[in-house]
C-alpha cells in the first residue's frame, strides 16, 4: 500500500468533511493535548486528527487511554501535565512517571525523580465523544493493516456493525484498497452500510449491490428489510431485496455443492489410500487380508514412534518389561520433518510384517481363499491384542504439523489445508503404484504372474518370490496409508477396524484387477457419502444408504465398475 | 447316508443330549451344581445354535457368511421387544413404556411396539424379520452371482450397516444402550432358578430339534445338492440345477436358526445392545465352527462349548492373553486342522499309515474340504 498517497487522501477527505481543528506535532503530542483538552468536540476533533496516522505505538497509546492507564498530574502551581506510569511499584506503593508530550521523567524541585502514589494523580478518563473517536482511529487502522487477513477481518466487523458513520471511512480505504478479496469485502461491508441509509435510493442501490455481490452474511439483512419495506408500503425496495436473497440463494447452493463435490474427494482420497494395499494383495493376488487394517496401524504406530524419536523419546512397557528409547530432542523444522522420514519406514515396518505374515500363514492358503480370510483374522485379532500390549488401550498422541490446519477460500468455498493434503497424498500414492505397476522389472513380474501363474512360472519367473514381494508391496503401502492416518485421525489399537470394512467394499464396487477401477470407486464412493451426507443431514444415514446403494450396484455390475475379462469359467 | 443317524452316531448323539438335556437341569435342580453354571451352559448352547447355523452355510454350502451375528441379534432384539414391555411398571420411571422411550420424551407406546405385549406375535417376528432380511439380501447376492468371498465382504457390510442403524436412537431400539432389566417371560421369573433352569430346557431342546432338522437335511436329495454346490457349483448350474434358489433356501434357513439362537440368548443373559451386532462375533463363531469340524453336525456343538469354556476360563485367567490365544488356536486350526477336532482321529491316523509308508512326505496339509 502506499502511505504517501494515503496521507494525502485522508487529509482530502478531512479537509473535505470540514469539521477538523488542524492539530500540529507529534501524535504523543497530540494525544497529551487532546487528554488535557476540556471541550468534549475539540477533543473529538484533535483525536480524529490522527485518523490514518496511527502508528502501533498511537493505538497502543489510545488504548492505554481507553483503559485508564494514563494519569493527569496536577503540580503545586496548578498546571497540568498528562503522565505514564514507569517501571514497578516501590515499596510505598509509588511510582515514577513520565511526560507522554515530551517522554521526560516526571522531577521534584531539586531534580530528582518525582515518585508518586495513586492519590496523587487521577486517571484521564474518556467521554463518550472522545471514545468513538478513538474507534474510528482504531477501526481506520485495522482497515489499513497491513496483514490481509486482520484487514479482512476489521472490514467485515464494521460491514456488521451496520454504523452508518463508518462509510467514509470504508470509501477512503478502498480508494487505496488493492488486493481483490479486500475490495470485494470493502463493497460488501460498505453496502451493508449503505442498507441502512435513510436515502431510498441509495438503500435500493445498495440492496442489488448485495446480490450482485452474492453475499452470503447478508441475507438475514435483506430478510429484514424485505419486513420493513412490506410494512413501510415500499415494494420496489422488497422486490429488490427479495431479487437479491434469490441471487444469494443460487450463489448458496453453487458453494454447497462445490464443497460437497470437495469434502467427497477428500473423503474418497482417504478410501483410495485405505484401500490401495488392499487392492494389490486382494485385488491382484486373491488374498483376503483381514489383518490390512493392522497393516494401517503398524504404519500409524511407527510414525508414532518416529515422531518420538525426533522429539523426547518414548517409554514402553509392553508385557511388563520397561523400556525407554531415548529421542534426539530435536526442534523447529527439524521436528517437523519427522513425517517425511516416517513415510519410509512405516513402508518398510509394514511391508515387513506383511512378508512375514506371507511366509509364515498365506503362501499355504493361496488356493483356500475362504480360509486366508479366517486365518489372517486370526492375526488380526493377535495383531491388535500385541497393540494393546505394547502402545496400551488408549489413543496414543501424534501430532500433525502447523501447516495442515488452516484453508483457502475461493468465492467463498473453503478448501481446508488438511484436505487438500488427502488429496496430494492420494494423487502421490497412486502414482507411485502405478509407477511400480508398469515401469519397473517388478511390477511386470508381479503383472504377468497375476495374469497366469503356470505360464509365468513355466518362463523361469519365481513365482513364489513374486508372492512374496507384492503381498510386502501391498503391506506396505498399507503402512504408508496408516502413516497418512495417524494425521487426520486417533491413533489407537482399533484404527484399522475402522476402515477395514469401507476398503473392502472399495475394492469390491472398484472391480477386482483394475487399480482405475479401485480409483473411480473410492472417489464415487466419498462423494455419494458426503452428498448423502448433506440431503439426510445425517452422517450414520447417509453410510447406511451407501452400503445398500453398494449392494444394489453390484446387481448391475457383480464383478465391479471395471471388469477383466477372461474365459475362466470361475472368475 | 439315507438314514437320519448310523448306529455309532445314535447311541453317542444320545449321550450327549442325555447329559445337557437331563442330568445337568437334574444336578442343577439337587444343587450338584449351582445356577449360575446352569446358565451358562445355556448360553453355550445358544452359541451351538449360532455355530450350527453357520455350518449348514459354510460347512456344507460353502458360503462363508459374516452375518450371523446380525440374524443371532435381530432374534433377539424381537424377543427383547416383548421382555421390555413384560417389565410393566417395574422400570425405573414406574411408566408402562420401557424406560428408555421415557428418557427419549416419548408419553405413548410407538406403534411398531404395540404388537409386541403378545409373546406368539414376537414369537413369531424372530422368525419372520431375520427370514424376510436373508430372503432379501440372498435373492440380491445370489442372483447376481456373488459367491466365495465377495459373499463374506458384502455380509460384513450388511452387518456393519445394520449395526450403525441400530446405534441411532431414531430407530426406537434404545440405542447404543439396547434393552435390559427383563424380569418376566409367560409370567415366569427370569431371574429365578427355575426361570432359568426352564429357559436351559427350551434352549436344549430348540437344540435338539435344530440338529436333527439340519440332520435330516443333509440327508435328503437337497442335502446333496448343497454339498454339490459347495463342491462345484457351475456344475451344478450345468446339470440343470438353479443353485441360487437352493443357496436363497439355506441361507434363509440358517438366518432363522441363528435368531431362534439369539432369541433364547437375549433372557439368558439379559441384555441386547447393537454392538452384538458384530463382523467379529460372526467370525468368532465361524471359529467355534473350524475349531469344532465343519461339514459336521456335532461338530460346531463341540466348538462352541469348548472355545467359550476356553474362552470364560482364559478371560478370567489371563484376560490380556485371551484374543492372543484365540487368535493363535485359530491360525493353527486353519493351517493345520481343517477338520478340526472332530476330523482329529481320522488326521492322526491318516498321518501315521502316511508316515508308514512314505515318511518324506508328513508336510503335506490333509485337505479335505475345499471351499
Amino acid at each position: 500500500m502506499s502511505r504517501p498517497l494515503f496521507v494525502l487522501l485522508s487529509l482530502i477527505w478531512i479537509a473535505f468533511t470540514g469539521e477538523q481543528v488542524r492539530a500540529e506535532g507529534t501524535p504523543q503530542e497530540i494525544i497529551s493535548k487532546a487528554i488535557a483538552e476540556e471541550d468534549a468536540e475539540i477533543q473529538a476533533s484533535q483525536i480524529k486528527s490522527l485518523l490514518g496516522k496511527a502508528t502501533p505505538e498511537v493505538l497502543q497509546l489510545l488504548r492505554q487511554w481507553k483503559d485508564g492507564e494514563i494519569y493527569l498530574y496536577t503540580d503545586a502551581a496548578g498546571s497540568k501535565t498528562v503522565v505514564i506510569p514507569e517501571g514497578e511499584k516501590d515499596s510505598e506503593d509509588k511510582q515514577i512517571f513520565h511526560g507522554l508530550s515530551d517522554g521526560r521523567i516526571l522531577n521534584d524541585a531539586e531534580g530528582k525523580p518525582l515518585k508518586l502514589g495513586s492519590s496523587d494523580v487521577e486517571s484521564a478518563d474518556t467521554s463518550s465523544s472522545s471514545r468513538m473517536a478513538i474507534k474510528a482511529v482504531m477501526d481506520m487502522a485495522a482497515l489499513l493493516d497491513t496483514d490481509l487477513k486482520r484487514r479482512l477481518q476489521a472490514i467485515q466487523n464494521i460491514g456488521l456493525e451496520q454504523d452508518p458513520e463508518k462509510l467514509p471511512e470504508l470509501k477512503t480505504a478502498l480508494a487505496i484498497e488493492k488486493d481483490s478479496s479486500a475490495i470485494r469485502a470493502l463493497n460488501e461491508s460498505m453496502a451493508f452500510l449503505e442498507i441502512k441509509s435513510d436515502d431510498p435510493t441509495v438503500q435500493l442501490a445498495a440492496c442489488r449491490k448485495l446480490g450482485e455481490l452474492q453475499s452470503i452474511p447478508s441475507q438475514d439483512v435483506l430478510k429484514g428489510i424485505i419486513v420493513e419495506a412490506s410494512a413501510g408500503g415500499r415494494p420496489e425496495l422488497a422486490v429488490a431485496a427479495q431479487a437479491s436473497l434469490e441471487q444469494i440463494a443460487v450463489h448458496v447452493r453453487n458453494v454447497n455443492t462445490a464443497g460437497t463435490i470437495f469434502r467427497g474427494i477428500s473423503t474418497g482420497s482417504v478410501l483410495l489410500v485405505v484401500a490401495i494395499g488392499l487392492a494389490i494383495t486382494f485385488g491382484l493376488m486373491g488374498v483376503i487380508n483381514m489383518a490390512h487394517g493392522e497393516m494401517l496401524v503398524v504404519g500409524a504406530y511407527t510414525t508414532y514412534i518416529v515422531q518420538n524419536l525426533f522429539g523426547e523419546g518414548l517409554h514402553l512397557s509392553p508385557f511388563g518389561i520397561s523400556m525407554n528409547i531415548p529421542g534426539m530432542n530435536a526442534t523447529g523444522w527439524l521436528y517437523n520433518s519427522y513425517f517425511i522420514v516416517a513415510l519410509p519406514v512405516a513402508f518398510l515396518v509394514a511391508a515387513l510384517v506383511g512378508i512375514g505374515l506371507e511366509r509364515s500363514i498365506i503362501r499355504f492358503l493361496y488356493k483356500r481363499p475362504l480360509e486366508s480370510l479366517l486365518a489372517t483374522w486370526g492375526v488380526s485379532l493377535v495383531l491388535q491384542q500385541l497393540f494393546r500390549l505394547i502402545f496400551g488401550a488408549s489413543n496414543v498422541d501424534v501430532s500433525s504439523p502447523v501447516w495442515l490446519s488452516g484453508n483457502w477460500t475461493v468465492n467463498d468455498v473453503q478448501f481446508g489445508w488438511n484436505r487438500l493434503f488427502v488429496i496430494g497424498f492420494a494423487v502421490i500414492i497412486i502414482l507411485l503404484t502405478w509407477a511400480v505397476l508398469n515401469k519397473t522389472s517388478l511390477g511386470l513380474l508381479i503383472r504377468a504372474v497375476m495374469q497366469n501363474r503356470s505360464m509365468a512360472a513355466c518362463m523361469g519367473v519365481r513365482t513364489d518370490r513374486v508372492n512374496m514381494m507384492t503381498f510386502g508391496f501391498g503391506s506396505g503401502l498399507a503402512g504408508l496409508a496408516g502413516a497418512f492416518l495417524s494425521q487426520i485421525d486417533n491413533v489407537g489399537p482399533g484404527l484399522g477396524q475402522k476402515y477395514i470394512v469401507d476398503a473392502f467394499m472399495t475394492v469390491v464396487v472398484g472391480g477386482v484387477g483394475k487399480l482405475t477401477g479401485t480409483v473411480v470407486s473410492a472417489v464415487g464412493i466419498g462423494v455419494a457419502d458426503q452428498s448423502l451426507q448433506q440431503i439426510l443431514l445425517s452422517p450414520v444415514l447417509g453410510k447406511i444408504l451407501v452400503l445398500v446403494a453398494i449392494i444394489l450396484f453390484l446387481q448391475w455390475r457383480p464383478s465391479g465398475i471395471f471388469v477383466t475379462r477372461s474365459r475362466s469359467l470361475e472368475s | 447316508m439315507n438314514t437320519l443317524l448310523t448306529k455309532r452316531e445314535g447311541i453317542g448323539f444320545g449321550v450327549v443330549f442325555f447329559i445337557l438335556l437331563v442330568v445337568m437341569p437334574v444336578a442343577e435342580a439337587t444343587k450338584l451344581i449351582d445356577p449360575f453354571t446352569l446358565n451358562t451352559w445355556g448360553k453355550y448352547l445358544c452359541y451351538a445354535i449360532l455355530a450350527i447355523s453357520v455350518d449348514i452355510l459354510w460347512g456344507y454350502t460353502g458360503l462363508l457368511s459374516l452375518g450371523q451375528a446380525l440374524f443371532f441379534t435381530l432374534g433377539g432384539y424381537m424377543m427383547g421387544m416383548h421382555l421390555m414391555l413384560m417389565i410393566g411398571k417395574l422400570g425405573q420411571y414406574k411408566s408402562d413404556l420401557p424406560d428408555f422411550l421415557v428418557f427419549l420424551g416419548h408419553t405413548s407406546l410407538p406403534t411398531i411396539w404395540k404388537p409386541f405385549y403378545s409373546f406368539p406375535f414376537a414369537l413369531l417376528m424372530v422368525i419372520l424379520l431375520p427370514g424376510l432380511l436373508a430372503a432379501v439380501f440372498g435373492f440380491l447376492a445370489f442372483r447376481s452371482r456373488i459367491k466365495g468371498v465377495y459373499f463374506s465382504i458384502l455380509t460384513q457390510a450388511l452387518t456393519y450397516g445394520a449395526a450403525l442403524l441400530f446405534f441411532q436412537n431414531d430407530m426406537l431400539m434404545g440405542g447404543n444402550n439396547g434393552f435390559t432389566d427383563f424380569r418376566t417371560l409367560l409370567g415366569m421369573d427370569l431371574r429365578s432358578p427355575g426361570g432359568q433352569r426352564s429357559l436351559y430346557l427350551a434352549t436344549g431342546l430348540l437344540l435338539l430339534c435344530i440338529f436333527l432338522f439340519c440332520k435330516w437335511l443333509t440327508i435328503t436329495k437337497f442335502g446333496l445338492i448343497q454339498r454339490a454346490v459347495r463342491d462345484s457349483e457351475t456344475r451344478v448350474l450345468f446339470s440343470g440345477y438353479s443353485a441360487a434358489n437352493f443357496k436363497l433356501f439355506v441361507f434363509v434357513v440358517a438366518s432363522v436358526i441363528a435368531a431362534l439362537g439369539g432369541m433364547l440368548f437375549v433372557p439368558q443373559v439379559g441384555i441386547i445392545n447393537p454392538s452384538e451386532m458384530n463382523t467379529e462375533h460372526s467370525l468368532e463363531a465361524v471359529v467355534w465352527c473350524a475349531v469344532g469340524g465343519r461339514g459336521t453336525l456335532i461338530g460346531p456343538i463341540i466348538g462352541a462349548v469348548s472355545v467359550n469354556i476356553l474362552k470364560s476360563w482364559a478371560t478370567r485367567a489371563y484376560p490380556d492373553w485371551w484374543l492372543i490365544i484365540l487368535g493363535v488356536t485359530f491360525i493353527l486350526v486353519v493351517l493345520f486342522m481343517p477338520r478340526g477336532i472332530v476330523g482329529l482321529p481320522d488326521q492322526i491316523k491318516g498321518l501315521l499309515n502316511r508316515m508308514k509308508r512314505k515318511p518324506s512326505e508328513t508336510a503335506e496339509i490333509p485337505t479335505a474340504i475345499a471351499p
